[in-house]
């Protein structure tokens, strides 16, 4: 437990001090920057119009809706890109520097290891939630905002980004090289997107509910809509649950494949 | 302190090592030896808890390192072949962190970062990151980090690759000191090195252990026969018939540059006088008489490529 701590500090401490880590920040903003005013504007003009826009979905007056649910939606593209760049090395270039020797000489187990690195990688995300936030937040003085179904949101937003930092992790215990880890996590991290396009031609019912359940959208979309809906959560928690599994089981190997 | 039993280890069908048996009591620097790839790396890999034996067991303090790994690695310091150095840290930060991953109690903490940092005079860079150290400085950042936690064991794989001749000295004083309050083994294919710091050493080769004594013990094995240098300025034909002649003469060679011969001689100080007496007479010119034991090293290269050099050294 304590091993836990010690490495998730030391990680945490080697985003928050590297110039990587900002940079990307950096990037992130000037992405956001640009997309967000142009949401906001779409949906401006879509409310003082609505008299003569009938054809518009009610959904779309609510800024919920219009604004922050495409703003979460580049958020997770940008996630999908920028989480396997946030783990690419944390176990990869331990393994190629040798530095792993250390940690598996040192009295922690593989489960402090995996799990110290693994919330330093949430920790680096909630940063970039942080950011993420600062647009609604600011929003807020112009316009009128439901509190509770923002915040639920950004959880769900985080809750994926913790799923993508599991699987991408586990892609890097795989690999001592972090461009291939970088490149099987986007792959993880696309993936899990396009299974549940397969909705769309599948007769059988039953396949149909397990991709629908399967399917980040559905589960990110009630999350927007403020609603906690326990599957949701079970399903996310099992899926991080599964792939820190899996990577603690591949750190624990070295001990013996050798 | 260490108990190695029936210790195997293999990487497929490759036999790293098999069957090693040793033990090392309290407080003992043993010298662990032998040619590349013999399987020191592996024996000590095993000792750390770094992986697992095929067959047998190692145990330290009497933990066994499969069964209570963590009891183990708190008492272990290891360095292995490439220091486990974080670049982008710099030095103080790194061993704090090391400490702190070795469960030092955070009191202690201070203390045994100054103490490692004196020990091996990393004072100038401790403010730097490593990254930008020397190779050398590398190498003693990852002798503190073995240090930094006072473990009751140290594992020292070569532990002096890359230094300059002072810093090597220093390196083996710093051992030298360290005799007694620490277990140590040390693992290396310099000789001079564990003659000075070491008083045991296990030869290993080809995964098996070919020899573990003290060291007086393992440099007289061949007793009662030393070996003379000599170089003189005129060269005789007739100098290796002449000398054999002589009572107490084993056996005369030239050396490759023929200017200087090897006379191996019976160990006794009145044949040295001997063979000393009939050069002069002779009038061949003594420039050089140098009288060596058989050492360590004679009896190193015997033990583990004598086999296959047929005597030749």
């Amino acid at each position: 437990m304590k091993g836990m701590r010690v490495i998730a500090a030391k990680e945490l401490r080697g985003f928050l001090f590297s110039p990587t880590f900002y940079v990307m920040l950096f990037l992130i903003t000037i992405i956001l920057s640009y997309l967000y005013p142009i949401q906001l504007n779409i949906f401006s003009q879509l409310s003082s119009n609505y008299v003569m826009q009938q054809g518009i979905p009610p959904q779309q007056l609510n800024i919920h809706y219009g604004v922050f649910l495409r703003h979460l939606s580049y958020l997770n593209l940008l996630l999908i890109f920028i989480v396997p760049a946030l783990t690419m090395k944390l176990l990869s270039e331990e393994k190629k520097l040798r530095t792993f020797d250390l940690l598996l000489t040192s009295p922690v187990t593989s489960k402090d290891i995996v799990i110290g690195k693994y919330l330093a990688a949430l920790g680096a995300i909630f940063g970039i939630m942080f950011v993420a936030f600062l647009y609604p937040l600011l929003t807020a003085f112009f316009a009128n905002i439901q509190w509770a179904p923002l915040i639920i949101s950004f959880l769900g937003i985080f809750l994926i980004g913790a799923v993508y930092a599991s699987m991408d992790l586990f892609c890097s215990s795989l690999t001592e090289n972090a461009l291939i880890a970088y490149v099987m996590s986007v792959i993880f991290n696309v993936a899990i997107w396009f299974i549940g396009m397969s909705v769309e031609v599948t007769d059988s019912q039953l396949v149909r509910q397990i991709l629908e359940h399967v399917s980040l959208n559905t589960h990110l979309s009630s999350l927007v809509e403020g609603t906690v809906r326990s599957n949701g959560i079970v399903f996310l928690g099992s899926l991080i649950f599964f792939f820190v599994f899996l990577a603690e089981r591949m750190v624990e190997s070295t001990r013996w494949r050798a | 302190m260490i108990e190695i039993k029936n210790l195997t280890k293999n990487y497929g069908p490759h036999c790293a090592i098999s069957n090693l048996n040793f033990n090392i009591p309290k407080g003992d620097v043993v010298g662990f030896l032998g040619p590349n790839g013999a399987g020191k790396s592996t024996t000590m890999k095993i000792i750390t808890g770094f992986m697992a034996p095929s067959d047998g067991y190692a145990k330290i303090a009497g933990f066994d390192v499969f069964e209570s790994p963590i009891e183990v690695k708190k008492r272990i310091g290891y360095l292995p072949e490439t220091p486990p150095l974080y670049g982008e840290m710099t030095v103080t930060d790194y061993l704090i962190y090391v400490a702190k991953l070795k469960r030092v109690s955070k009191e202690k903490i201070p203390m045994l970062v100054r103490r490692a940092i004196e020990k091996t005079n990393l004072g100038e860079v401790q403010k730097r990151l490593i990254q930008h150290l020397s190779k050398g400085f590398k190498q003693r950042v990852g002798i503190a980090q073995a240090l930094v936690s006072d473990p009751e064991v140290l594992i020292l794989d070569e532990p002096t690759v890359g230094l300059d001749p002072k810093q090597m000295h220093e390196i083996r004083e710093l051992i030298r000191e360290l005799k007694g309050q620490h277990t140590i083994i040390l693992s290396t294919h310099i000789l001079p090195e564990v003659r000075a710091v070491c008083e045991r050493a296990i030869i290993i080769h080809k995964g098996k252990i070919v020899a573990e004594d003290t060291i007086a013990n393992l440099s007289s094995l061949e007793k009662g026969k030393s070996l003379l240098q000599v170089r003189v300025r005129k060269n005789s034909q007739e100098f290796a018939t002449v000398l054999k002649r002589l009572n107490g003469v084993l056996d005369v060679e030239a050396n490759e540059d023929n200017k200087s011969w090897k006379i191996s001689v019976r160990n006794q100080d009145d044949v040295i006088e001997s063979v000393a007496q009939e050069i002069i007479n002779q009038g061949w010119g003594l420039l050089e008489m140098t009288p060596s034991q058989m050492d360590l090293e004679d009896v190193f290269l015997k033990l583990t490529y004598g086999s296959q050099v047929g005597g030749q050294i």
